[in-house]
């Protein structure tokens, strides 16, 4: 019933906002693309339900639905010595993704992930996990919205401030094997967390110009799934930095570089901590945007710069996102 | 103004969203029944794995070690729970051979009651008490002993330790074959010794929980932990009145827990 009653939270949330909107101007997003830099949640390795700190939306953060690939590589240590073998593994993520505004203000994104992931073990043997991750609802609501500039001078600005915040919840709608967590390899093989999971996120933008520069900042509050594993909280946050070129052929390129990072609580199983769980890993990103028309594409890669996870057990080695989207 | 309204509404929602749900499960379950728990003994050597016969490792007595062979004998096991009570797992059935070269690496404890266990006593060999029992007193065991190169006979008794290889050093340049079989010698020399580890998280057992304590144990303890011993001196070592004993409180070195699995019927 709980359950129930904290998931229905983000429909509550947004009758309660949507009966006190008032109307504005309907073009004040669409003016340039840098208002908005979206809300960007992470899974640790398989099993969260976005992927890879490539974040709930696009540099250019328009509505849309479409369809985002994540591949994820990391290798884990296989046994608790200094020569212990490294195990590769490999985190493929396939998701519908989409933003759908709701008022003016107040806009709900949703994902779906299906997931498809290997290991290989040095013994020459493998295993893979497949199936649908964990659903996401987020609902964001914008505190900051760039005015849009008018005919005289007085009415523009060219500093242009955009803040939303919003939360939602992480479904476990992927299934979580307990059995995978076992050993000391890798803690999240897995394609669901098997939890309930509770999502703040807050989003700052400006854009001058044609530049724009977006910060990101959100927490994930884990809880313990049914068969008593509790994967540790999550923060997250990112910086990017962009800029937008128009082409005749092209409506749109934003090329974008920045940094993201994750910072992880640790594990508990029954109730206990899981030592050597807890870990921190920041990338450096670099990707761009296209636009065509309705049609937006993209790509973008992650580099780690500086990582400790799991007592330096499990390293991140890269990431890569592709994306193609229809504007709502 | 009204911004703000809608924003209190908001971060209010968000906020009994996050609340409704941390009061959720996590009921912690009364232990009770029995079950077994696995102890895992995980062979080292200075924090490296140990491979036998293709590795060399280098201690800081300067001596470069070649390891062919490493067993021993883990008893009495006696697991003591977060009060302090104290379980003692049946003598008769308290006798293990760990032996890296026949993977002979994990020890199962059976029916052992439900609780949770924070600390482990164990020994390193054969007390006397066992070993005055006669060999018709030591059941199965003797031939696992005997089997596993544990044994020298019955009136000289069990090795604890037998730990074998080839070595370098400094002044022994040629590999030379190096022995050291530990053990009480009869009843005349105890090296019997015991050792408890605390576990770094505490071993669930319960009906439906069967944890495994998985040892890291370090080699190199052996004749590099508390007293150095030089192989260059003495390659090989049986009976030693002063280097055994030296050895056997080495040995107790070894044993560390580098993690505990909670978890039912789970594989390692």
């Amino acid at each position: 019933m709980l359950k129930y009653i904290s998931s229905c939270f983000i429909l509550l949330a947004t009758l309660m906002v949507n009966a006190n909107t008032p109307i504005e101007d309907p073009i004040a997003s669409a003016v340039n693309p840098f208002y908005k830099y979206d809300y960007e949640e992470c899974d640790f390795c398989g099993c969260g339900s976005t992927g890879g700190g490539m974040g709930y939306g696009t540099i250019g953060n328009e509505n849309f639905i479409g369809i985002r690939y994540i591949y994820q590589r990391y290798q884990s240590r296989d046994g608790i010595f200094n020569n212990s073998p490294w195990v590769e593994e490999n985190f493929n993520t396939l998701q519908l993704w989409g933003k759908i505004p709701v008022t003016e203000k107040l806009s709900v994104t949703a994902i779906l992930p299906y997931h498809f992931h290997n290991r290989n073990f040095v013994d020459g043997s493998s295993q893979s996990i497949n199936g649908i991750g964990d659903l996401s609802v987020l609902a964001f609501y914008s505190l900051i919205t760039p005015k849009v500039d008018g005919l005289y001078a007085n009415q523009q600005t060219s500093i242009k401030h955009m803040l939303e915040i919003g939360g939602g919840v992480k479904m476990p709608t992927g299934a979580y094997d307990r059995a995978n967590n076992e050993g000391s390899v890798n803690p999240s093989f897995q394609v669901g967390t098997g939890s309930w999971d509770y999502i703040l996120a807050a989003n700052y933008s400006v854009g001058y110009e044609t530049w724009g520069l977006g910060v990101l900042a959100n927490y994930t509050f884990k809880t313990e799934n049914n068969v008593d594993y509790h994967f540790g909280n999550q923060f997250t946050y990112g910086v990017n930095v962009s800029k937008v070129y128009n082409t005749l052929s092209i409506d749109k390129i934003i090329p974008y570089a920045g940094l993201a990072g994750e910072v992880y609580a640790e594990n508990e199983s029954y109730g206990l901590p899981v030592a050597d769980t807890k870990g921190n890993v920041m990338f450096a990103r670099l990707g761009a945007e296209i636009s065509f028309g309705k049609l937006g594409t993209g790509v973008n890669v992650m580099l780690p710069v500086y990582q400790s996870l799991n007592a330096g057990n499990v390293e991140a080695k890269y990431r890569l996102g592709l994306h193609l989207n229809y504007m709502l | 103004m009204k911004t703000i309204i809608k924003l209190q509404l908001l971060i209010l929602t968000l906020a009994l969203s996050v609340i409704s749900c941390s009061s959720d499960d996590d009921a912690t379950q009364e232990l009770s029944g029995e079950n077994n728990l696995t102890i895992e003994f995980d062979n080292s050597v200075n924090g490296d794995d140990l491979l036998l016969g293709t590795s060399s490792y280098t201690n800081s007595n300067g001596e470069t070690l070649t390891i062919n062979r490493f067993n021993y004998i883990v008893s009495n096991f006696v697991l003591i729970d977060a009060e302090g009570n104290e379980y003692v797992y049946p003598k008769d059935d308290s006798y293990f051979v760990v032996s890296e070269e026949e993977a002979m690496n994990e020890v199962v404890l059976e029916n052992i009651p439900a609780g949770d266990y924070v600390a482990m006593r164990f020994g390193v060999g054969v007390d006397q008490e066992k070993y005055l029992q006669g060999a018709e007193g030591q059941g199965d065991f003797l031939q696992i002993a005997e089997e596993t190169e544990m044994m020298w006979s019955w009136q000289a008794g069990y090795k604890f330790l037998n730990f074998e290889g080839i070595f370098t050093s400094a002044t022994v340049t040629e590999a030379t074959n190096f022995q050291i079989h530990m053990g009480s010698h009869g009843s005349s020399l105890d090296n019997y010794k015991e050792v408890t580890v605390e576990l770094p998280t505490t071993a669930l057992v319960s009906e439906s929980l069967s944890p495994i304590v998985h040892f890291a144990v370090d080699a190199n303890e052996i004749l590099d932990g508390n007293t150095k011993i030089l192989l260059s001196e003495k390659a090989v070592v049986m009976i030693d009145e002063v280097k055994s004993p030296q050895i056997a409180v080495n040995a107790t070195g070894m044993f560390r827990v580098d993690h505990v699995h909670n978890g039912e019927n789970i594989e390692h």
